[in-house]
């Protein structure tokens, strides 16, 4: 793994006097500039600002000032006592790609889920942009599961699609949109419904505001769910086999509005069977199996020519 | 008293019980001011209670729900206790508990029965009742709440954290108004119950619908004649509640069914036929329903 390079994670083991709150204050000397939570990074070395990004591979660390996106080191994971992740630890850059593959029970739902702190960890480590996520390091080194407001107020940084759906069905599709926004965020409900409307056309469903989420069909409810995560402008948004419960008819339109978010530069984590998707939108592929990445790399790549064996087993099923 | 004609006087026989029950002191009494103005007694101690007993089913579910072990032993507890014992045990023991730890005086003090018209009515009595039903309530309203929220998909709960919400945010928001839809029916019947509840306050000393009914009866020497005034009133009270249960249920139904079947008009529910069946919600279940059917 890359993204190990000179001075990056060497300011979060150590919590100095500025990094209180939970927020990373200027965590060490060797990274200049401000970086809590919602600013733009440091505009320096391979990170263009916007546009397509398709360079492929984890964003080479040559030591400039960049944090990534998720940060994940040696992360575990149990179930009783069943260990489904066994030390994952990946970077994640802006503006990246990353499709998750693995064979069911491999461990990257439970993962996705792990970035923003809807399963607890049993050991390791994730921060998102720079940020401890879920819990909080005593002075000992010892971590704590963090405050439920700590924990909301970074979550509401994070978007999350689920293979379900999960739309809220008593309320309407602007509704499901601007419930959050205005609870969460205290934005005023015309402002919040205004966005919301601009968000619906761009996701192709202007003309469905005021539908209950049982009128729509389900690549239409997959759709609205984008957007509901999409209000809270999210820095990262994290698909959970997005199209997965979908009929076969329907898994285009939600590829599509996926598609179009990833040529806007917006950073994604994807589990996905879709591997169309994979080859043809993501930078990077990253194969998990008994809770391990087993090998990751640009997509075309991987899928033409697998280093490992058990890679070559899943992608000859799959492809 | 009955007539002369054979058929007649075999039915006017069997409706007076061989002449002894006189209808006209029903008809008398059945409009009597004492007796119609403890409906209103009733009814409030019967809101208070199950507005009481409801909120303290919400806290026992969170009780039961938090980490911590003693919250989860002690709501256990309290259900295994109310739940156990009879509701009549409940109200002698909160009633004679009040006037042992000398709360008897204070709230004698702050008697304003009678400046409201209920000169017989005793605050002291009053609040027992209420005390004791509502904790009585709580009791089976924390099975009903649970029962409705864990009904919810667990993926509404996430997905609304995973928006930033906190946990009682997103309760409140995203899953007690959907919980609500399984709750109020339940919820209904167990106002139902208490309507007819606060009679038992009646043990305690307070003049409520059969209390009063019983000291007239008495008085008269008509006892059976007033059970049946007093019998009468709890049907209508129970009766248009069922009216209103039935309202609010259509109400609670109309956003989300958009295709199930009818629900029934509040005569059919009162009659208790008319078809009533699940109620389809796609969105947690994940029901795909083409497009073009959800045209309204």
């Amino acid at each position: 793994m890359q993204g190990q390079g000179p001075g990056y994670p060497g300011g979060y083991g150590q919590p100095g006097p500025l990094s209180s709150g939970g927020q990373m204050a200027g965590g060490g000397p060797i990274q200049g500039g401000p970086m809590p939570g919602g600013s733009p990074p440091p505009a320096s070395g391979p990170m263009p600002g916007g546009g397509p990004l398709h360079s492929g591979g984890p964003r080479p660390n040559d030591g400039s000032r960049v944090i990534p996106m998720v940060d994940a080191r040696d992360v575990h994971k149990s179930f009783h006592h069943n260990e489904v992740l066994r030390g994952i630890s990946m970077q994640i850059w802006r503006q990246e790609v990353v499709v998750l593959l693995g064979p069911s029970g491999s461990g990257k739902t439970t993962f996705l889920r792990c970035i923003n702190h809807l399963e607890k960890i049993n050991h390791g480590r994730i921060y998102v942009d720079g940020e401890l996520i879920g819990y909080r390091e005593l002075p000992n080194g010892e971590l704590r599961e963090d405050s439920e407001a700590n924990i909301a107020r970074k979550r509401a940084e994070l978007g999350m699609v689920f293979q379900r759906f999960n739309l809220f069905p008593h309320l309407t599709a602007l509704q499901n949109i601007t419930e959050a926004p205005i609870r969460v965020r205290g934005v005023p409900r015309a402002q919040a419904e205004a966005r919301a409307r601009e968000l619906l056309a761009k996701v192709g469903l202007a003309d469905k505001a005021d539908a209950y989420p049982n009128r729509l069909s389900g690549g239409q409810q997959q759709r609205v769910a984008i957007a509901r995560a999409l209000a809270m402008d999210p820095k990262l948004m994290l698909f959970d086999e997005p199209t997965s419960a979908l009929d076969p008819e329907l898994v285009g339109e939600v590829l599509k509005v996926m598609r179009q978010l990833a040529e806007e530069g917006m950073t994604m984590v994807v589990v996905t069977h879709e591997m169309g998707f994979a080859r043809e939108v993501a930078d990077r592929a990253i194969f998990i199996d008994g809770g391990v990445i087993v090998e990751q790399g640009r997509p075309t790549e991987m899928f033409a020519n697998p280093r490992e064996e058990r890679t070559r087993a899943f992608l000859r099923k799959i492809l | 008293m009955c007539t002369t004609t054979p058929f007649l006087d075999q039915l006017c026989q069997i409706v007076t019980l061989g002449g002894h029950f006189r209808w006209s002191a029903v008809g008398t009494y059945l409009f009597n001011p004492y007796i119609v103005e403890t409906i209103w007694l009733v009814i409030g101690l019967a809101i208070l209670a199950q507005v009481f007993g409801t909120l303290i089913g919400l806290l026992l579910y969170f009780m039961r729900r938090t980490r911590f072990a003693a919250s989860r032993w002690a709501a256990n507890a309290y259900i295994w206790f109310f739940r156990g014992t009879p509701l009549l045990v409940q109200i002698y023991l909160v009633s004679y508990g009040i006037n042992y730890i000398g709360l008897d005086p204070p709230l004698r003090a702050i008697n304003f029965f009678p400046a409201i018209g209920y000169s017989q009515v005793q605050m002291y009595f009053f609040v027992a009742a209420l005390l004791a039903l509502s904790w009585n309530e709580g009791a089976y309203m924390a099975e009903i709440v649970r029962a409705g929220i864990d009904s919810i998909d667990p993926g509404q709960l996430e997905a609304a954290r995973s928006l930033g919400m906190t946990y009682f945010v997103a309760m409140r928001r995203i899953v007690l108004p959907q919980a609500a839809r399984t709750i109020v029916p339940p919820l209904g019947n167990e106002f139902n119950g208490m309507l007819k509840n606060t009679s038992l306050a009646s043990v305690i000393g307070l003049t409520e619908l059969l209390q009063t009914s019983i000291n007239i009866g008495n008085a008269l020497f008509l006892q059976l004649e007033l059970f049946v005034v007093a019998s009468f009133w709890y049907l209508m009270m129970t009766t248009v509640w069922t009216a209103i249960q039935a309202y609010i249920e259509r109400k609670l139904n109309v956003s989300v069914t958009d295709f199930g079947p009818g629900q029934g008009s509040w005569t059919q529910r009162l009659l208790g036929f008319g078809r009533r069946g699940p109620v389809a919600v796609a969105g947690a279940g994940g029901i795909n329903v083409p497009a073009d059917r959800g045209a309204r």
